[in-house]
């Protein structure tokens, strides 16, 4: 067991109640950009659930917690998860109301995370359980700190055309994620902290982040309502696949290999990614509601 | 999604569901996961009086260090910690010592009145006073510009005058606008005085009263641009009506103020709330928040935003009316829950399932 002294600050974690609106966002919301628009749409699918899975497993955690600051900067993450879940889930049904059908994709994810969440009667099991879970969330959590930063640092991404409200929200919750980077990753370590499980999680997450994310982006290309049917349809999505890649409209999917090793390291800390000032600079301008004084 | 795919994902869901056999619930699984667990602590500790110091009319500042005077956790400008006052009574308070002294911390506290824990302050805590303390914390954190406009409200200078020395340091071009009553009733003006017309004192007395947003603006650029971010710490009405002008005449401009926790309680009136599962009951007063007065009772009890919006304060209702305040909770919701950080009694008690 290793017992440290904290040797800095802890950043403050509340949510923020977002003033978003929708009614004019179009289904292509980045004009031109069919695909990426889709990379855009698999998180406003997968996050609403997703987000409010890993803010349960948390709040699941936090009886194990007795640290002051720890237990106080998950009550502030399950707080925020709470509020990406809404605000990603406005703007799913809004997709819904533009004739986007999500259902065979919910279904599905359904499925993955009743599993994800499963619970056993006996204790031992069940802790184990949580301890899975927890790791298997700090390694999600290493990706969307990844791609946070990214949505507010890429210039592609702000010179996109991406409608404005859409952007508001990846970059506040970009710039939430951002703070919140280290949270899932303490609370495992304190909870559990095997080297052996946060490996396996870490390889596991990456793969199945990729091949959910990749199943549901080629449900939504294939459901599109525009461009060509058939085979055309698919080499002219790649192209567009690769062009958004290069442009910085979306980020790297090679980040999905490239990232397991940095996440492996025995040393590694969520802390390291930095991307702290661009949140603090971010966060200043976005709409966020102002309760009256 | 095509059907074609699902024999492919029913593998892979099995898959997963077996290994979740094997590593949580196998007799293997705990030899397979050893846990390490990683517990750290020092986040609250106790620490001493080391000076008190009256810096100007009404205000104290407080310089506090470790009893064996060992480093204490490092901070940035905008970090504030929690102090726990003798009579338990707890408070925050920004840090407004230097960012590199390893070894001291310094709080400043204005007496104010109506607020018990700054006349406690003033009246007992004395050099040599052990009092706990949690933190630091920051909410009111600095980015790096090029430029700054630092605008202080009274005591607001305490977070800002890190900043000022963080700002200074970097080089970048920055002015602050100190804002108090009168010049006798406001602190740090000495220790501010070396950076001669980067800072600028405006009183209500010299001016016959409290100036404009237009007119702080001014006061802060001198005729030049405004700096592309400007923090301000002081009441929320300045932090509105300057933001507010900020929106109108400068809209590129950054504007970082702290986070005020709470809204205040408005129109609340006194009840008492049992608690079922300790049978233990807490006073609720007319101007504090049900939540305010748990956390007396139940310092590890669960909230985030304190305005009613991210639920984490749910709290179940065994009896007794509610007066809802939050827009949060559906209608089936209420006649069960309550979000504890801004709804109330209808009546004069309610039982929680705490």
């Amino acid at each position: 067991m290793g017992d440290t002294v904290y040797a800095d600050e802890t950043r403050a974690i509340q949510a923020r109640d977002m003033d978003f609106h929708w009614d004019d966002v179009p289904l292509h919301y980045i004009p031109g950009r069919m695909v990426a628009t889709h990379v855009y749409n698999c998180m406003h699918l997968l996050l609403p659930e997703g987000e409010k899975a890993m803010s349960k497993a948390l709040a699941d955690a936090l009886p194990l917690i007795e640290d002051p600051r720890l237990r106080e900067e998950v009550v502030g993450f399950v707080g925020q998860e709470a509020t990406h879940a809404d605000n990603h889930g406005g703007m799913l049904e809004r997709l819904i109301s533009l004739g986007l059908d999500p259902s065979p994709v919910l279904d599905r994810l359904d499925r993955l995370i009743s599993i994800i969440m499963s619970d056993a009667g006996e204790e031992r099991i069940r802790h184990q359980l949580l301890c899975e879970r927890l790791a298997l969330f700090s390694a999600l959590e290493h990706y969307t700190a990844v791609w946070g930063k990214f949505f507010l640092e890429s210039e592609g991404l702000g010179r996109s055309g991406m409608h404005p409200m859409v952007l508001d929200l990846l970059r506040w919750h970009g710039a939430e994620e951002v703070e919140h980077r280290s949270v899932v990753f303490d609370a495992f370590m304190h909870v559990d902290g095997g080297y052996a499980r946060r490996a396996r999680t870490g390889v596991l997450g990456s793969l199945a982040l990729a091949l959910t994310g990749f199943l549901t982006l080629g449900y939504l290309v294939a459901k599109d309502p525009s461009g060509p049917r058939g085979v055309r349809r698919w080499t002219r999505a790649a192209g567009e696949f690769v062009r958004a890649t290069k442009d910085r409209i979306i980020p790297n999917t090679t980040c999905f290999l490239t990232e397991i090793p940095v996440y492996l390291r025995r040393d590694f800390h969520p802390s390291e990614l930095g991307g702290t000032d661009l949140a603090v600079r971010y966060l200043a301008h976005a709409p966020i509601k102002r309760t009256a004084a | 999604m095509p059907a074609a795919l699902d024999p492919g994902l029913d593998a892979l869901l099995a898959g997963y569901r077996g290994y979740l056999r094997l590593f949580a619930g196998s007799r293997l699984a705990p030899a397979l996961s050893r846990p390490r667990p990683v517990r750290r602590t020092g986040f609250e500790t106790e620490l001493v009086v080391d000076r008190r110091e009256e810096i100007a009319d009404g205000v104290v500042a407080l310089t506090l260090a470790r009893p064996d005077g060992a480093a204490l956790p490092e901070w940035t400008p905008g970090a504030h910690v929690d102090v726990v006052l003798p009579s338990g009574a707890q408070r925050q308070y920004s840090l407004c010592g230097d960012t590199a002294d390893p070894a001291r911390w310094r709080i400043a506290v204005r007496r104010v009145d109506g607020s018990g824990g700054s006349h406690e302050v003033h009246a007992d805590v004395h050099a040599g006073t052990r009092l706990t303390v949690r933190g630091p914390r920051n909410a009111f954190p600095m980015a790096t510009e090029t430029g700054y406009l630092f605008v202080a409200g009274g005591i607001g200078i305490t977070p800002l005058l890190p900043m000022v020395a963080r700002a200074d340091a970097l080089g970048a071009d920055w002015r602050l606008v100190q804002l108090g009553r009168d010049t006798a009733s406001t602190p740090f003006t000495g220790e501010l005085a070396r950076h001669d017309e980067r800072v600028v004192l405006r009183t209500d007395a010299g001016h016959g009263g409290p100036p404009t947003a237009a007119e702080v603006l001014e006061l802060g650029t001198a005729g030049r641009p405004v700096p592309p971010a400007v923090y301000l710490c002081g009441p929320p009405a300045l932090a509105d009506a300057v933001r507010t002008e900020l929106a109108a005449t400068a809209p590129a401009t950054r504007f970082h103020s702290e986070r005020f926790s709470a809204p205040p309680v408005r129109g609340g009136r006194p009840f008492r709330a049992e608690l079922a599962r300790t049978g233990r009951t807490v006073e609720v007063a007319a101007d504090e928040s049900l939540l305010t007065a748990l956390r007396r009772e139940l310092p590890g009890i669960a909230y985030s935003c304190r305005q009613g919006f991210c639920g984490t304060c749910r709290v179940g209702v065994l009896d007794g009316g509610v007066d809802h305040r939050d827009t949060l909770l559906t209608p089936a919701e209420r006649d069960e829950e309550m979000l504890v950080c801004l709804s109330r009694a209808r009546d004069a008690s309610l039982v929680l399932d705490l």
